[in-house]
């Protein structure tokens, strides 16, 4: 009896663990996009991975994720707080929702407000955003991968 | 810093009981970039992101994506641009004549510039002769003699902190040729120390903080072109003779009268001072003492208070200053002897 107990006891931060995170990935990738002549003299955007960017730069921030595990994840919740140096550019994955006061309160763009120093509040613009984070309403199911990106400019 | 700031907001957001509290000090921690200059050079830019989800058990794991960590480099980028309100009125010969420029460094890093002029360039009347380019080396946006700083190119180089600006004149003299309402144009460009080239061109290693200097959309050579106008009055004298004859006609004999008239006519921008009309008796005759006019109003001929004079030999009439536009008109006369 008192054997099992112990095991019991073990057992549950055991599944806690294997649960945890062996089965959710998470990567972050960001790409500078830079237009340059393509073939026939057409402008393209090239995508490269930098090592050195320079003010005024427009940077694609791409978050990939993936479910290892054998369970469907729920609740699947991804933040990324904008980069200080980097303005928040829009073209976001949808159902994205957003913070401009260093995360303390949540909501699509258009109904956050920004106090301002004078007094009153006006209505946050994308320069404004702190964080970016995406609640997925349905699970992620196992093995399943995906995606969610944002654009921003190096300030 | 910026990092650190973030790194306490991404484990603050796994303790969600301490979540509010974390944030505000973290908001508090962020610089506002007070530059549009932009993110000063060699700042690390760096991207984490963090994803939570359900345990089985009810509880809640979180994962944090990998660093991406990338370095602004340096951008460099001067304009220049002419901050006098309108063309700098000067006179024809004038010398030190200023012209105000305003040298911004519009880069992400601290960056000397080696200043240029340009004086032989089209679109203008004149090429005004550049003396000097002077530091406003006591920062009041004036011209002060004495005061700021001539400049000698690799010696006292302006240097400028992202977003700073300084104020550079460039002193000429304007060609005694000039006429009236000339335009004449002078260039003061500002050159990077690092480098110039297309944009986009990059020097390895030159950057602040460690890492490239790239070429930015200024090419690394600002420039602008600033005018001076010269303003100048000029005079036109025109002298004309009218006789009369003893026995009614116009017959250049013994005791007739020749009435010269003078008319002094100022054109151009400006005035004309001490404007002084003197003619002498011609050989042969006489004057006729107190036969001086002007506009019609006769004159003595005492060197006086009022304006003529008559000096034994000739005629004088002091017209003081004459504005452009206006004639003034004097007449004498003599007895043919």
């Amino acid at each position: 009896m008192k054997i099992l107990a112990i095991l019991l006891a073990f057992a549950a931060p055991a599944a806690a663990l294997a649960a945890g995170s062996d089965h959710v990935s998470l990567a972050s990738h960001v790409f500078v996009e830079h237009v340059k002549p393509g073939p026939g003299g057409k402008p393209e955007i090239v995508r490269d991975e930098p090592k050195v960017v320079t003010p005024g730069d427009r940077l694609l921030f791409e978050l990939s994720y993936r479910n290892a595990g054998a369970d469907p994840a729920t609740g699947f919740v991804i933040t990324d707080p904008i980069p200080a140096s980097v303005a928040f550019a829009g073209d976001e994955s949808a159902g994205a929702i957003f913070s401009v006061d260093g995360g303390r309160t949540w909501g699509p763009l258009a109904v956050l407000r920004v106090a301002q120093s004078t007094g009153g509040s006006r209505p946050a613009a994308f320069s404004d955003v702190t964080h970016i984070r995406w609640v997925f309403a349905r699970p992620i199911p196992a093995g399943a991968t995906g995606s969610v990106s944002f654009r921003g400019v190096v300030k | 810093m910026r990092y650190q700031a973030m790194g306490a907001e991404s484990s603050a957001f796994v303790k969600k009981t301490m979540l509010a509290a974390a944030a505000v000090m973290a908001a508090g921690a962020i610089a506002t970039p007070a530059s549009a200059a932009g993110t000063t050079a060699g700042t690390t830019i760096s991207n984490v992101a963090t994803a939570t989800y359900d345990l089985p058990n009810g509880g809640s794991g979180t994962i944090q994506s990998n660093v991406v960590t990338i370095k602004v480099d340096e951008l460099i980028n001067v304009t220049v641009a002419w901050h006098d309100p309108g063309d700098v009125v000067g006179p024809a010969g004038g010398t030190n004549q200023v012209l105000s420029f305003t040298v911004t460094n519009g880069g992400n890093g601290t960056e000397a510039f080696t200043l240029g002029t340009v004086a032989a360039l089209g679109g203008d009347d004149f090429d005004p002769t550049i003396t000097a380019i002077v530091l406003d080396t006591n920062g009041n946006g004036a011209y002060d003699p004495g005061v700021d700083t001539v400049y000698v190119p690799g010696t006292n180089d302006p240097t400028l902190a992202p977003d700073q600006s300084t104020t550079v004149f460039i002193l000429s003299t304007l060609p005694l040729s000039a006429a009236d309402g000339n335009r004449g144009r002078a260039e003061l460009s500002a050159t990077s120390k690092k480098g110039t080239g297309t944009p986009g061109t990059s020097f390895a290693g030159k950057g602040q903080g460690g890492g490239n200097a790239v070429v930015g959309a200024t090419g690394g050579k600002g420039q602008a072109d600033g005018f001076y106008k010269v303003l100048k009055a000029s005079v036109a004298f025109v002298k004309s003779a009218a006789v009369a004859d003893p026995f009614g006609g116009t017959s250049q004999v013994p005791g007739a009268t020749i009435t010269y008239t003078l008319a002094a006519t100022v054109s151009g921008t400006g005035n004309i001072a001490n404007l002084k009309v003197t003619d002498s008796v011609p050989a042969g005759t006489t004057y006729k003492s107190g036969s001086i006019t002007l506009d019609g109003t006769a004159l003595t001929d005492a060197a006086d208070s009022d304006a003529g004079s008559f000096s034994g030999t000739g005629i004088a009439v002091n017209l003081g200053t004459v504005a452009t536009g206006a004639t003034r008109t004097v007449t004498f006369k003599v007895t043919i002897n």
